[in-house]
């Protein structure tokens, strides 16, 4: 029974998704007997923009400082520690730091130091590019792979 | 004690430690390769840290990323387990270095035993048997032919830089003796530029038989008995049981005294095994692992003493907690290391566990680091897990691991547990009568007999 329902019930979503689209409605609902469907368009009226683009961040739409839902530790853009060890973003204590938010790094510059077994590892930017998060507190202990900072 | 240990494996071993460093109310720290981020052992360690891609010589072998992973999390011990890092001497002295203690022993015990040649040299200034031959490199047939008296027939007849099986030739009788050499030295001399050749007693149907040692590393030993490993396919162990079925408590007893007192003498530090082959009543030394083995857990069915504890109360300078009268062996014990390959021909079967299920009751013990909805990856070695059976006597082990095998259930991969569902009811294992050869011999006789089944 469940099986025969399943396919009635694709055939009429899929005739009520083309309705939507036609009238350019958000919502639409019906009754059948027993059977009710509601058809409606994912989350919040994003009526502006009908084709999602799968580019990742949102690009100018969001000012900068707000980067919400995407967390910048799962940005294609993130830098991985390449090692275990404690993170440093100065070279020594009382310096200034390699990177802040917004600078701009070339490709093999430094951007911060890794400690490791009583050594200091500098780590250096695998691409040019801004930095838009730094995802470390200067000191935290890191393990490998784990996102350090964003590089646009 | 330590205030934190870190555990240097994976798998079922990470979590056998794990649970005894819970037991002991020590935290631990699990390391993963990016491959093990789901493993059982990180999901229970108090904190676990990711140290490298799959690959184990960029992880779990990763001195440096190991040695990092404890500065970071402040662990002061680490326990290797099995494989991986557990032999390892420049290991050991890095960790010596960096006063982080390694539940193991000295690096210099681990470089003796990890170099073929001098731990038969120390084992037999210890008064451990070996393997009777001549001491060097034999040339003159006359010379042969009186070694070979003294040793007694059959002896084998190895090129001193060979290997792989070339170069040697098994002489039967003194008849015999002249042709094995001349065969032996021109093939050394054809395959490896070198026609020296050496003589050692050759054993035909030998035993595994290897006994537990626990060193305190100040001149204090015990033994924990022997354990029975001939059941083998190509050198890797199938089915392990203790007590051996072919010793009895006086042949025990003195075997395992000579291996007390050795280790006593060596001021040996932690738990070792030393490995023998047995023919006829007589012991000859193998090799000295210097780790905890796979098998432990049967020497722990028997004995009631959980060896992991003791390892970490030894290397924190506790001591041994107990001394041979204490070591009382308990009924019988048997270990089938269950792994994710086809029965038959033993081809890896790496893959998600859809289901799993396993056996429980009295004088069960399953050690295992998997779970339905695991996938095994294809990286490390294809061992699923080992179930351990207990019983007062070997008759009552085996009717109950029969049973537990009956209850296992793992599916959606392939495991080598019809192997073990077909061994247990082999008359030959029954009666405890097989030897390092019996199981190649029984699959190689079992295939023939399925290919003409076939045609």
């Amino acid at each position: 029974m469940a099986a025969k329902n399943s396919v009635v019930d694709q055939g009429l979503i899929r005739d009520l998704a083309g309705i939507l689209n036609e009238t350019d409605l958000t919502e639409i609902e019906i009754e059948q007997g027993e059977l009710r469907i509601r058809v409606s368009r994912a989350g919040t009226p994003m009526m502006a923009a009908p084709q999602a683009y799968a580019v990742t961040p949102a690009p100018a739409a969001a000012p900068v400082a707000a980067a919400p839902p995407v967390s910048p530790a799962t940005s294609v853009n993130a830098v991985p520690s390449p090692m275990v060890g404690t993170a440093y973003l100065c070279p020594a204590p009382g310096e200034p730091p390699f990177i802040e938010m917004g600078s701009k790094v070339k490709e093999g510059q430094t951007i911060l130091i890794i400690e490791a077994m009583k050594t200091m590892n500098q780590i250096a930017a695998p691409r040019s590019g801004t930095i838009t998060a730094i995802i470390f507190e200067d000191g935290q202990p890191v393990e490998y792979g784990q996102p350090l900072v964003v590089i646009e | 004690m330590f205030h934190k240990i870190l555990i240097a494996n994976r798998g079922e071993i990470a979590l056998r430690v794990l649970r005894a460093c819970r037991e002991l109310g020590i935290p631990t720290v699990a390391v993963h390769s990016t491959a093990d981020a789901d493993a059982m052992h990180v999901r229970l360690a108090d904190e676990s840290v990711c140290i490298g891609p799959p690959a184990s010589r960029d992880s779990y072998l990763n001195i440096h990323q190991i040695v990092a992973a404890c500065e970071i999390t402040g662990a002061d011990a680490i326990h290797p387990g099995y494989g991986f890092l557990s032999e390892n001497a420049k290991f050991a002295d890095i960790l010596e270095a960096h006063k982080i203690t390694f539940i193991g022993p000295t690096a210099d015990h681990i470089r003796i035993m990890g170099d073929k040649i001098e731990a038969k040299r120390t084992a037999k200034r210890l008064g451990i048997p070996v393997v009777p031959g001549s001491e060097g490199g034999v040339s003159d047939e006359a010379e042969a032919a009186k070694i070979c008296a003294k040793i007694g027939y059959p002896v084998i007849i190895k090129a001193t830089a060979g290997g792989g099986g070339r170069g040697m030739k098994v002489a039967n009788n003194e008849g015999e003796l002249y042709l094995a050499l001349t065969t032996a030295r021109s093939e050394a001399s054809a395959a490896f530029g070198n026609a020296e050749v050496y003589i050692e007693k050759y054993l035909q149907k030998p035993r595994h038989i290897e006994v537990q040692v626990m060193g305190d590393g100040m001149g204090k030993a015990v033994h924990l008995g022997e354990r029975d490993c001939s059941l083998q396919r190509r050198h890797q162990k199938v089915w392990e049981e203790a007590n051996s079925p072919a010793l009895n408590a006086e042949e025990r007893d003195k075997i395992g005294m000579i291996c007390a007192n050795a280790i006593a003498g060596l001021g040996y530090r932690g738990a070792g095994t030393i490995e023998f082959l047995y023919e006829n009543g007589e012991f000859y030394f193998i090799e000295m692992n210097t780790r905890l083995q796979v098998e432990h857990t049967i020497t722990e069915a028997i004995t009631g003493i959980d060896l992991v504890h003791e390892q970490i109360r030894i290397a924190s300078g506790g001591g041994l907690s107990v001394t041979q009268a204490d070591i009382k062996f308990t009924g019988h014990a048997i270990e089938c290391r269950i792994n994710a390959e086809d029965p038959r021909t033993f081809v890896p079967s790496p893959g998600k566990i859809t289901h799993y299920h396993t056996p429980g009751g009295l004088g069960i013990r399953i050690d295992s680091g998997v779970y339905a909805g695991y996938k095994i990856p294809p990286y490390y070695d294809s061992m699923v897990g080992k179930l351990i059976v207990h019983g007062r006597t070997r008759v009552e082990c085996m009717m109950r691991l029969r049973r537990a095998l009956d209850e296992f259930v793992i599916d959606g991969i392939k495991t080598t547990l019809p192997l073990f569902r077909d061994l247990v009811g082999n008359a030959d294992i029954a009666n405890g009568d097989y030897d390092i050869h019996w199981l190649e011999k029984y699959l190689a006789a079992k295939d023939v007999e399925e290919g003409l089944a076939k045609g």
